[in-house]
C-alpha cells in the first residue's frame, strides 16, 4: 500500500529524518538567537520612543528605520546578500549552520516590532505607578513591561517560530539541507511528488505542534492573571 | 535648604508648558502651593484644569517648565536620579484606574515596591500582609487583582501605596470610577490613615462632595491657575469665585433646587410684596428662630421652598430658599444686618443683590 502511494519517500527515510532534524536546528537554533536579539531592540524601541521612560527621538528613530529597512529585504535576496557576514561569523556560507545567520537576520527585526507592539499593550498606568514608586528603568523593563506582556511575548513568539518554519525551506537555496531543500531540490526536481508531498506534509506537523504547545504554555501563563 | 519644615510640600512658581501642535499649551501657570505636613488638601477643577499635571509636579512624574519643587525638605529637581527615586518612594501615589499588575497576585502587587529592599523574602511577605490587613484584604492575598472589586482594587493600591512608608499620599481622582458607597469607604479609609500614620494626603476631585467629607484646606484650579484656596469651612460658606460658588452649589443641591424653582415660578410674576430669597446659615445661626423671629417682627410670611443642611469640617451649614411676602423693605434691611452673624442671603428675584449674576 505505502509503497505504492510513496515509493520514493520509502526509498530515503534516512534523509527524511535527518532533514527534519536540520530543519528543527536551523527554525530553533535562530529563534533562541534572534528572540535576544529581537528582545532587546523591541524594549529599545519601547523605551525610547517617545513617552517612553528613557525616551531618545534620535536613538529611536534611528532604531526604527534600521528595523524598518531590515524588514523590507525579501529573504530569498538577504540569503545572497548577507554571504559576506556568514563568511566571517561562521567560515562558510553553505550549509545548516551558515543559514542561521540569514535566518536569525531574516527574522530578528520582525520578532521587535512584534515584542514592541506586544509590550506597547502593557498599561501605561502601570507603567508611571511604577515610577511613582521609585522603580528604575531595569526595573520597569524587567519587572514591569516583560513580566506584564509575558503572554503576548508567547504569543508573538509562536507567530515568529511559524514563520522561521517558512524561511527555513527558503534557506534550502543556499544549501542548508532540511525538509524545503528536500522538497524542492529532490522532489520537485525529480519530479518525484510524493517526497515533496510528505515533506510539506511534515512541515505542516511541525508549525501544528509549536502552535499546539505554544498556546498551551500561554495557556497557562493567562490563567494565573 | 530645608527653610519651613512644616510644609511637607512646596511648590515654588510652578510653570508647565506643553507643545501641542506648535501651539503653546499652559496646562500649569505660575502656582505656589505649600501643604502642611498632616493636612487633607484637595484641588478641585474641572476637567483639563491641569489639576493632574499640578499634583504629577510633586513627585516629578512630570517635569515642570519653570518653579522649585521641596518635598520633604528636599528640593527634587536638584536630586541625583538615584536620590529621586529615593525620594519618590516617600511620595505613594493612588490613581483613578487603580493600575495594579495584572500578572502578579494582590499580595505580589503589594510586595512590589519592597522588591529592591534588603530584606529577606519572608519579611517582604510579612510586611505586606500587615499592610493587606490594614486596608482589610488579608483574605485575598493570593487573588489575582483581575477578580476584585473596583473598591477592592483601590484599597490594594493603596497597600501598595503605604509599602515604602511614605510621608504624602497623592491621589488622583482615585475615588471617580467608584460608587458612592465604595467611594465614601475609601475616603473613610484615608481619613483613617492620615489620623493613625500622620500621613498628608494631596486630593484631586472634581467632586466637591469629596472635599468637603475629609479635605481641611482646598484650592480651586482653572485655566493652569489656583483663583481660590483657603480652609474648606472658608470657600465653602464664603466662596469669591463664581467657580468655587458653581462648585459649591453643585455640591449642596443648591443649584439645582434655584433652577428648578425658577423654571416652575417666574420671578418677575411675582406680586411687589413677594420676593424669592436665598439664605445661607452658617455656624450656629443655623437655628430656624433667627428667620421665624424676624418673620414676627416684621409681619412677613415665609413659604419654604428648599431646605438642606450639611456638615463642613464640624460646623453647621444650613441652605434655605423662601418666597417672603409681607412688608419686603424692613426686613430686606433686617436681614443685611445679619450677615456679620453668619446669615448671608440672596434675593433671587426683583433687584439684584451681591454675587447675583442670573
Ligand atoms: N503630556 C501632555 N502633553 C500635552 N498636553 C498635555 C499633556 N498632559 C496634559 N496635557 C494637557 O494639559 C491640560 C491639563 O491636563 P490635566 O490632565 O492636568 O487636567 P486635569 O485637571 O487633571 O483634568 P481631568 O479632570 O480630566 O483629569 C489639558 O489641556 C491636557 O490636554
Ligand atoms: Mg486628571
Amino acid at each position: 500500500m505505502l509503497q505504492k502511494l510513496i515509493p520514493n519517500v520509502l526509498q530515503m527515510k534516512g534523509e527524511f529524518v535527518q532533514a527534519t532534524w536540520e530543519t528543527l536546528y536551523m527554525t530553533f537554533g535562530s529563534a533562541i538567537i534572534a528572540a535576544v536579539l529581537g528582545l532587546l531592540l523591541g524594549v529599545c524601541l519601547v523605551i525610547t520612543q517617545p513617552g517612553g521612560i528613557l525616551e531618545d527621538g534620535l536613538t529611536y528613530s534611528v532604531l526604527d528605520k534600521i528595523t524598518n529597512l531590515l524588514r523590507s529585504i525579501p529573504f530569498i535576496i538577504l540569503l545572497a546578500v548577507i554571504s559576506p557576514l556568514t563568511q566571517f561569523l561562521i567560515g562558510t556560507t553553505v550549509g545548516t549552520t551558515a543559514s542561521l545567520v540569514p535566518l536569525i537576520v531574516g527574522i530578528f527585526p520582525f520578532y521587535a516590532r512584534q515584542v514592541q507592539n506586544a509590550l506597547l499593550d502593557v498599561d501605561h498606568g502601570v507603567i508611571e505607578a511604577a515610577q511613582s514608586m521609585g522603580s528604575s528603568p531595569t526595573e520597569i523593563i524587567f519587572r514591569v513591561y516583560l513580566r506584564e506582556g509575558l503572554a503576548d511575548i508567547l504569543r508573538v513568539s509562536i507567530v515568529t517560530v511559524i514563520s522561521l518554519i517558512g524561511l527555513t525551506t527558503m534557506a534550502g537555496a543556499i544549501g542548508s539541507g532540511g525538509l524545503g531543500d528536500v522538497a524542492i531540490s529532490i522532489g520537485y526536481a525529480r519530479f518525484e511528488n510524493d517526497v515533496t508531498f510528505v515533506a510539506m506534509i511534515i512541515i505542516l506537523i511541525l508549525v501544528f505542534a509549536v502552535q499546539i504547545i505554544g498556546d498551551l504554555i500561554v495557556k497557562a501563563v493567562e490563567h494565573n492573571e | 535648604m530645608a527653610e519651613d519644615i512644616s510644609n511637607v510640600i512646596d511648590l515654588q512658581d510652578i510653570r508647565v508648558t506643553f507643545k501641542n501642535s506648535g501651539k503653546d499649551l499652559k496646562a500649569v501657570d505660575d502656582v505656589n502651593l505649600k501643604i502642611k505636613k498632616g493636612d487633607i488638601y484637595g484641588i478641585i477643577g474641572y476637567s483639563g484644569a491641569g489639576k493632574s499635571t499640578l499634583v504629577r509636579v510633586i513627585n516629578l512624574l512630570q517635569q515642570p517648565s519653570e518653579g522649585k519643587v521641596i518635598v520633604n525638605g528636599q528640593d527634587l529637581r536638584e536630586l541625583k536620579p538615584v536620590k529621586l527615586r529615593e525620594a519618590r518612594q516617600k511620595i505613594g501615589m493612588i490613581f483613578q484606574h487603580f493600575n495594579l499588575m495584572k500578572s502578579r497576585t494582590v499580595l505580589g502587587n503589594v510586595e512590589y515596591p519592597l522588591l529592591g529592599k534588603k530584606i529577606s523574602k519572608q519579611e517582604r511577605q510579612e510586611k505586606a500582609l500587615t499592610l493587606l490587613k490594614r486596608v482589610g484584604l488579608e483574605e485575598y492575598a493570593n487573588t489575582y487583582p483581575q477578580r476584585l472589586s473596583g473598591g477592592q482594587k483601590q484599597r490594594v493600591a493603596i497597600a501598595r501605596a503605604l509599602a515604602t512608608e511614605p510621608e504624602v499620599l497623592i491621589s488622583d481622582e482615585a475615588t471617580s470610577a467608584l460608587d458612592p458607597k465604595t467611594t465614601k469607604a475609601i475616603l473613610e479609609l484615608l481619613k483613617k490613615l492620615n489620623d493613625e500614620l500622620g500621613l498628608t494626603i494631596v486630593l484631586i476631585t472634581h467632586e466637591m462632595q469629596v472635599i468637603k467629607s475629609i479635605c481641611h484646606n482646598v484650592a480651586v484650579m482653572d485655566e493652569g491657575r489656583i483663583i481660590e484656596r483657603g480652609t474648606v469651612a472658608k470657600v465653602f460658606t464664603d466662596p469669591q469665585e463664581k467657580l468655587t460658588t458653581d462648585f459649591v452649589e453643585t455640591s449642596t443641591n443648591v443649584k439645582a433646587a434655584i433652577d428648578r424653582i425658577t423654571a416652575t415660578i417666574n420671578v418677575e410674576d411675582l406680586p411687589d410684596n413677594q420676593e424669592l430669597v436665598y439664605f445661607n446659615f452658617i455656624g450656629n445661626a443655623t437655628k430656624q428662630s433667627i428667620l421665624s423671629e424676624l418673620s414676627q417682627t416684621y409681619h412677613v410670611a415665609e413659604n419654604i421652598l428648599f431646605a438642606n443642611i450639611d456638615q463642613i469640617d464640624g460646623e453647621n451649614v444650613g441652605y434655605m430658599i423662601a418666597i417672603i411676602e409681607g412688608e419686603l423693605v424692613p426686613f430686606n434691611k433686617a436681614l443685611e444686618d445679619l450677615r456679620p452673624h453668619g446669615v448671608k442671603t440672596q434675593i433671587l428675584s426683583g433687584v439684584p443683590v451681591k454675587g447675583d449674576e442670573a
